[in-house]
Protein backbone atom coordinates (compact mmCIF):
# COMPACT_ATOMS: atom_id res chain seq x y z
CA UNK A 1 0.00 0.00 0.00
CA UNK A 2 0.98 3.62 -0.23
CA UNK A 3 0.68 6.47 2.25
CA UNK A 4 0.61 10.12 1.38
CA UNK A 5 3.31 12.47 2.61
CA UNK A 6 2.02 16.02 2.53
CA UNK A 7 5.08 17.46 0.81
CA UNK A 8 6.87 17.38 -2.52
CA UNK A 9 10.12 15.45 -2.82
CA UNK A 10 11.65 18.67 -4.18
CA UNK A 11 10.00 22.11 -3.84
CA UNK A 12 8.24 23.77 -6.77
CA UNK A 13 7.72 27.53 -6.53
CA UNK A 14 7.16 28.98 -9.98
CA UNK A 15 6.44 32.71 -9.85
CA UNK A 16 5.88 33.39 -13.56
CA UNK A 17 3.19 31.57 -15.53
CA UNK A 18 4.40 30.12 -18.81
CA UNK A 19 1.81 28.35 -20.94
CA UNK A 20 4.19 27.32 -23.70
CA UNK A 21 6.52 25.68 -21.22
CA UNK A 22 3.56 23.95 -19.56
CA UNK A 23 2.63 22.44 -22.91
CA UNK A 24 6.18 21.11 -23.33
CA UNK A 25 6.48 19.79 -19.76
CA UNK A 26 3.15 17.98 -20.18
CA UNK A 27 5.05 15.16 -21.91
CA UNK A 28 6.86 14.34 -18.66
CA UNK A 29 3.43 13.80 -17.10
CA UNK A 30 1.64 11.69 -19.70
CA UNK A 31 4.11 11.25 -22.56
CA UNK A 32 6.16 8.21 -23.67
CA UNK A 33 9.15 8.99 -21.41
CA UNK A 34 7.01 10.54 -18.68
CA UNK A 35 6.96 9.86 -14.96
CA UNK A 36 3.56 8.18 -15.01
CA UNK A 37 4.73 5.57 -17.54
CA UNK A 38 7.93 4.98 -15.56
CA UNK A 39 6.10 4.53 -12.26
CA UNK A 40 3.68 2.02 -13.69
CA UNK A 41 6.28 0.16 -15.71
CA UNK A 42 8.50 -0.48 -12.67
CA UNK A 43 5.64 -1.36 -10.35
CA UNK A 44 4.24 -3.81 -12.93
CA UNK A 45 7.60 -5.55 -13.30
CA UNK A 46 8.08 -6.32 -9.61
CA UNK A 47 6.20 -9.60 -9.69
CA UNK A 48 8.60 -11.60 -11.84
CA UNK A 49 11.88 -10.43 -10.31
CA UNK A 50 13.96 -13.47 -9.38
CA UNK A 51 15.00 -12.25 -5.93
CA UNK A 52 14.48 -9.63 -3.24
CA UNK A 53 17.00 -7.20 -4.69
CA UNK A 54 14.92 -6.65 -7.80
CA UNK A 55 11.62 -6.59 -5.91
CA UNK A 56 12.96 -3.96 -3.52
CA UNK A 57 14.57 -1.75 -6.18
CA UNK A 58 11.53 -1.75 -8.48
CA UNK A 59 9.21 -0.99 -5.56
CA UNK A 60 11.40 1.85 -4.31
CA UNK A 61 12.12 3.48 -7.68
CA UNK A 62 8.50 2.97 -8.81
CA UNK A 63 7.37 4.73 -5.64
CA UNK A 64 9.79 7.60 -6.22
CA UNK A 65 8.43 7.99 -9.76
CA UNK A 66 4.98 8.56 -8.26
CA UNK A 67 6.51 11.41 -6.27
CA UNK A 68 7.91 12.73 -9.56
CA UNK A 69 4.44 12.61 -11.11
CA UNK A 70 3.44 14.95 -8.30
CA UNK A 71 6.38 17.32 -8.90
CA UNK A 72 5.55 17.53 -12.62
CA UNK A 73 1.86 18.03 -11.78
CA UNK A 74 2.74 20.86 -9.39
CA UNK A 75 4.85 22.48 -12.11
CA UNK A 76 1.99 22.24 -14.62
CA UNK A 77 -0.48 23.63 -12.12
CA UNK A 78 1.71 26.60 -11.24
CA UNK A 79 2.73 27.31 -14.85
CA UNK A 80 -0.91 27.41 -15.95
CA UNK A 81 -2.47 29.07 -12.93
CA UNK A 82 -4.52 32.20 -13.71
CA UNK A 83 -3.99 31.82 -17.46
CA UNK A 84 -6.31 33.90 -19.60
CA UNK A 85 -8.22 32.36 -22.49
CA UNK A 86 -6.06 34.37 -24.88
CA UNK A 87 -2.87 32.98 -23.35
CA UNK A 88 -4.24 29.44 -23.59
CA UNK A 89 -5.06 29.96 -27.26
CA UNK A 90 -1.71 31.48 -28.01
CA UNK A 91 0.12 28.53 -26.45
CA UNK A 92 -2.02 26.02 -28.33
CA UNK A 93 -3.68 24.82 -25.13
CA UNK A 94 -7.21 25.84 -26.14
CA UNK A 95 -8.02 22.22 -27.07
CA UNK A 96 -6.80 21.12 -23.66
CA UNK A 97 -9.02 23.79 -22.07
CA UNK A 98 -12.05 22.80 -24.17
CA UNK A 99 -11.83 19.19 -23.07
CA UNK A 100 -10.57 19.44 -19.51
CA UNK A 101 -10.92 23.03 -18.36
CA UNK A 102 -8.06 23.69 -15.97
CA UNK A 103 -7.92 20.09 -14.75
CA UNK A 104 -4.70 18.21 -15.26
CA UNK A 105 -4.91 15.44 -17.82
CA UNK A 106 -2.01 13.15 -18.66
CA UNK A 107 -1.03 13.60 -22.29
CA UNK A 108 2.10 14.32 -24.29
CA UNK A 109 3.09 17.78 -25.54
CA UNK A 110 0.95 17.31 -28.66
CA UNK A 111 -2.16 16.51 -26.63
CA UNK A 112 -2.15 12.77 -27.29
CA UNK A 113 -3.62 11.13 -24.20
CA UNK A 114 -1.45 8.88 -22.02
CA UNK A 115 -1.17 5.47 -23.59
CA UNK A 116 -0.61 2.23 -21.67
CA UNK A 117 1.51 0.89 -24.54
CA UNK A 118 4.26 3.23 -23.28
CA UNK A 119 4.71 0.65 -20.53
CA UNK A 120 7.36 -1.86 -21.57
CA UNK A 121 7.18 -5.25 -19.90
CA UNK A 122 8.32 -8.47 -21.56
CA UNK A 123 8.00 -11.23 -18.97
CA UNK A 124 11.79 -11.53 -18.89
CA UNK A 125 13.56 -9.84 -16.03
CA UNK A 126 16.72 -8.96 -17.99
CA UNK A 127 14.67 -7.50 -20.84
CA UNK A 128 12.51 -5.65 -18.31
CA UNK A 129 15.43 -4.11 -16.44
CA UNK A 130 17.17 -3.13 -19.68
CA UNK A 131 13.98 -1.45 -20.88
CA UNK A 132 14.05 0.49 -17.60
CA UNK A 133 17.62 1.59 -18.29
CA UNK A 134 16.40 2.83 -21.66
CA UNK A 135 13.42 4.54 -20.06
CA UNK A 136 15.72 6.41 -17.65
CA UNK A 137 17.97 7.52 -20.53
CA UNK A 138 15.03 8.73 -22.60
CA UNK A 139 13.64 10.63 -19.63
CA UNK A 140 17.05 12.18 -19.00
CA UNK A 141 17.23 13.31 -22.64
CA UNK A 142 13.70 14.74 -22.44
CA UNK A 143 14.61 16.74 -19.34
CA UNK A 144 17.64 18.13 -21.18
CA UNK A 145 15.43 19.19 -24.09
CA UNK A 146 13.06 20.86 -21.64
CA UNK A 147 15.97 22.63 -19.94
CA UNK A 148 17.08 23.89 -23.38
CA UNK A 149 13.71 25.59 -23.78
CA UNK A 150 13.75 27.84 -20.70
CA UNK A 151 15.97 30.14 -18.69
CA UNK A 152 13.59 30.55 -15.74
CA UNK A 153 15.45 29.30 -12.64
CA UNK A 154 12.14 28.39 -10.97
CA UNK A 155 11.54 25.91 -13.82
CA UNK A 156 15.14 24.81 -14.31
CA UNK A 157 15.72 23.85 -10.65
CA UNK A 158 13.10 21.06 -10.44
CA UNK A 159 13.87 19.93 -14.02
CA UNK A 160 17.53 19.63 -13.09
CA UNK A 161 16.68 17.67 -9.93
CA UNK A 162 14.45 15.29 -11.87
CA UNK A 163 17.06 14.84 -14.61
CA UNK A 164 19.66 13.92 -12.01
CA UNK A 165 17.34 11.30 -10.52
CA UNK A 166 17.17 9.59 -13.93
CA UNK A 167 20.96 9.26 -13.84
CA UNK A 168 20.93 7.69 -10.39
CA UNK A 169 18.07 5.34 -11.29
CA UNK A 170 19.85 4.28 -14.47
CA UNK A 171 22.90 3.39 -12.38
CA UNK A 172 20.89 1.29 -9.91
CA UNK A 173 19.09 -0.57 -12.70
CA UNK A 174 22.43 -1.20 -14.37
CA UNK A 175 23.84 -2.62 -11.14
CA UNK A 176 20.80 -4.89 -10.83
CA UNK A 177 21.09 -6.03 -14.47
CA UNK A 178 24.81 -6.77 -14.08
CA UNK A 179 24.17 -8.70 -10.87
CA UNK A 180 21.47 -10.85 -12.47
CA UNK A 181 23.64 -11.53 -15.52
CA UNK A 182 26.43 -12.68 -13.21
CA UNK A 183 24.04 -14.95 -11.29
CA UNK A 184 22.86 -16.48 -14.57
CA UNK A 185 26.33 -17.44 -15.74
CA UNK A 186 27.41 -18.82 -12.39
CA UNK B 1 35.70 19.65 7.52
CA UNK B 2 33.89 18.76 4.40
CA UNK B 3 35.46 19.97 1.20
CA UNK B 4 32.13 20.51 -0.54
CA UNK B 5 30.99 22.98 2.07
CA UNK B 6 34.29 24.76 2.37
CA UNK B 7 35.21 25.01 -1.27
CA UNK B 8 31.98 25.28 -3.13
CA UNK B 9 29.07 27.07 -1.51
CA UNK B 10 29.93 28.38 1.94
CA UNK B 11 27.53 31.31 1.85
CA UNK B 12 24.62 29.34 0.58
CA UNK B 13 25.14 26.58 3.06
CA UNK B 14 25.27 29.03 5.93
CA UNK B 15 22.12 30.68 4.67
CA UNK B 16 20.34 27.36 4.44
CA UNK B 17 21.56 26.03 7.77
CA UNK B 18 22.90 28.97 9.75
CA UNK B 19 22.64 27.15 13.05
CA UNK B 20 24.92 24.41 11.74
CA UNK B 21 27.81 26.81 11.36
CA UNK B 22 27.29 29.28 14.21
CA UNK B 23 29.76 28.52 16.99
CA UNK B 24 28.33 27.83 20.41
CA UNK B 25 24.99 26.58 19.14
CA UNK B 26 24.07 23.40 20.94
CA UNK B 27 21.35 22.20 18.59
CA UNK B 28 22.23 18.53 18.44
CA UNK B 29 20.88 17.90 14.96
CA UNK B 30 22.59 20.87 13.46
CA UNK B 31 25.87 19.92 15.02
CA UNK B 32 25.43 16.52 13.51
CA UNK B 33 24.74 18.00 10.11
CA UNK B 34 28.07 19.75 9.95
CA UNK B 35 29.92 16.89 11.60
CA UNK B 36 28.37 14.31 9.36
CA UNK B 37 29.77 16.00 6.31
CA UNK B 38 33.19 15.43 7.80
CA UNK B 39 32.35 11.87 8.76
CA UNK B 40 31.39 11.16 5.20
CA UNK B 41 34.98 11.64 4.19
CA UNK B 42 35.50 8.09 5.46
CA UNK B 43 33.05 6.66 3.02
CA UNK B 44 34.55 5.15 -0.01
CA UNK B 45 31.65 3.08 -1.16
CA UNK B 46 29.53 4.78 -3.74
CA UNK B 47 30.88 3.39 -6.98
CA UNK B 48 29.59 2.20 -10.28
CA UNK B 49 30.35 -1.41 -9.41
CA UNK B 50 30.34 -1.12 -5.63
CA UNK B 51 34.07 -1.87 -5.46
CA UNK B 52 36.09 0.85 -7.10
CA UNK B 53 35.08 4.13 -5.64
CA UNK B 54 37.34 7.07 -5.09
CA UNK B 55 34.66 9.51 -3.99
CA UNK B 56 32.81 10.52 -0.88
CA UNK B 57 29.16 11.21 -0.35
CA UNK B 58 27.85 14.75 -0.46
CA UNK B 59 26.59 16.19 2.77
CA UNK B 60 22.81 16.30 3.20
CA UNK B 61 22.26 19.78 1.79
CA UNK B 62 24.59 19.48 -1.18
CA UNK B 63 23.18 16.07 -2.07
CA UNK B 64 19.65 17.42 -1.96
CA UNK B 65 20.21 20.42 -4.22
CA UNK B 66 21.92 18.12 -6.72
CA UNK B 67 19.36 15.32 -6.54
CA UNK B 68 22.24 12.93 -5.93
CA UNK B 69 24.21 11.91 -2.84
CA UNK B 70 26.98 10.28 -4.87
CA UNK B 71 29.61 12.65 -6.31
CA UNK B 72 30.93 10.09 -8.77
CA UNK B 73 27.48 9.75 -10.32
CA UNK B 74 26.85 13.47 -10.42
CA UNK B 75 26.44 14.96 -13.87
CA UNK B 76 25.38 18.50 -14.55
CA UNK B 77 23.54 19.80 -17.61
CA UNK B 78 23.22 23.40 -18.76
CA UNK B 79 23.58 24.92 -15.29
CA UNK B 80 27.07 25.90 -14.19
CA UNK B 81 26.15 24.95 -10.62
CA UNK B 82 23.09 23.55 -8.88
CA UNK B 83 20.46 25.96 -7.62
CA UNK B 84 20.20 26.58 -3.91
CA UNK B 85 16.98 25.61 -2.24
CA UNK B 86 15.97 28.48 0.01
CA UNK B 87 12.88 28.99 2.07
CA UNK B 88 11.56 32.50 2.49
CA UNK B 89 9.96 31.78 5.85
CA UNK B 90 10.48 29.49 8.82
CA UNK B 91 8.02 26.91 7.56
CA UNK B 92 9.64 26.53 4.15
CA UNK B 93 13.10 26.56 5.67
CA UNK B 94 12.21 23.68 7.96
CA UNK B 95 10.40 21.85 5.16
CA UNK B 96 13.55 22.06 3.03
CA UNK B 97 15.44 20.48 5.89
CA UNK B 98 12.85 17.70 6.14
CA UNK B 99 13.14 17.16 2.39
CA UNK B 100 16.93 17.17 2.45
CA UNK B 101 17.15 14.49 5.16
CA UNK B 102 14.40 12.36 3.63
CA UNK B 103 16.18 12.61 0.29
CA UNK B 104 19.55 11.56 1.74
CA UNK B 105 17.95 8.51 3.36
CA UNK B 106 16.06 7.66 0.17
CA UNK B 107 19.11 7.87 -2.10
CA UNK B 108 20.99 5.54 0.25
CA UNK B 109 17.94 3.27 0.31
CA UNK B 110 18.24 2.77 -3.47
CA UNK B 111 21.98 2.19 -3.17
CA UNK B 112 21.41 -0.42 -0.46
CA UNK B 113 18.84 -2.25 -2.58
CA UNK B 114 21.68 -3.16 -4.93
CA UNK B 115 24.42 -3.29 -2.25
CA UNK B 116 22.66 -4.98 0.68
CA UNK B 117 25.91 -6.06 2.39
CA UNK B 118 27.43 -2.60 2.80
CA UNK B 119 27.52 -2.31 6.56
CA UNK B 120 28.91 1.23 6.72
CA UNK B 121 26.24 2.50 4.37
CA UNK B 122 23.51 0.79 6.41
CA UNK B 123 24.79 2.59 9.50
CA UNK B 124 24.68 5.89 7.65
CA UNK B 125 21.18 5.14 6.37
CA UNK B 126 20.06 4.51 9.94
CA UNK B 127 21.48 7.87 10.99
CA UNK B 128 19.73 9.75 8.18
CA UNK B 129 16.53 7.91 8.90
CA UNK B 130 16.62 8.75 12.61
CA UNK B 131 17.51 12.38 11.86
CA UNK B 132 14.71 12.76 9.35
CA UNK B 133 12.20 11.43 11.90
CA UNK B 134 13.34 14.04 14.43
CA UNK B 135 13.11 16.87 11.91
CA UNK B 136 9.69 15.69 10.73
CA UNK B 137 8.52 15.73 14.37
CA UNK B 138 9.84 19.26 14.77
CA UNK B 139 8.07 20.38 11.60
CA UNK B 140 4.80 18.71 12.50
CA UNK B 141 4.76 20.16 16.02
CA UNK B 142 5.14 23.66 14.56
CA UNK B 143 3.28 23.57 11.27
CA UNK B 144 0.92 20.60 11.22
CA UNK B 145 0.98 17.04 9.94
CA UNK B 146 3.03 15.67 7.05
CA UNK B 147 1.57 12.22 7.80
CA UNK B 148 -2.13 12.01 8.58
CA UNK B 149 -1.54 9.94 11.72
CA UNK B 150 0.45 12.82 13.16
CA UNK B 151 -2.75 14.83 13.32
CA UNK B 152 -3.29 16.13 16.82
CA UNK B 153 -5.88 18.08 18.75
CA UNK B 154 -8.96 19.91 17.60
CA UNK B 155 -10.00 20.92 15.00
CA UNK B 156 -8.81 18.41 12.39
CA UNK B 157 -5.57 19.87 11.07
CA UNK B 158 -4.78 17.50 8.18
CA UNK B 159 -6.84 19.50 5.72
CA UNK B 160 -5.16 22.79 6.49
CA UNK B 161 -3.30 24.66 3.79
CA UNK B 162 -0.86 24.82 2.22
CA UNK B 163 -1.02 21.77 -0.01
CA UNK B 164 2.28 20.70 -1.49
CA UNK B 165 1.55 21.83 -5.07
CA UNK B 166 0.54 25.32 -4.03
CA UNK B 167 3.03 28.07 -4.63
CA UNK B 168 4.14 29.46 -1.28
Amino acid sequence: MWKYEKKLQYPVNIKKKNLKMAKCILTQYGGPAGELAAAWQYLDQRYIMPDDRGKALLTDIGTEELAHVEIISAMLYQLMKDATKEELKEAGLDGQYAQFGMDLFPSDSFGNPFNMTYIKVAGDYIADIESNMGAEQRARATYEHLMDLTDDPDILAPLSFLREREIVHYQRFKELRDYYLKMKTR
Amino acid sequence: MNNYINNMFPNEFMMAYPEAIKPGNVNELSMKLSKQAGDNMNFNKCGFDGKINPDNLYDVYNGFIRGNMFPNLFNQYKLSRPYDVKGDNERNELLNKVNAYCFAAHDLNLYLDTHPDDKAMIDLYNEFSADSKKIINEYESKFGPIFVNSNEGYPWSWNNEPWPWENR
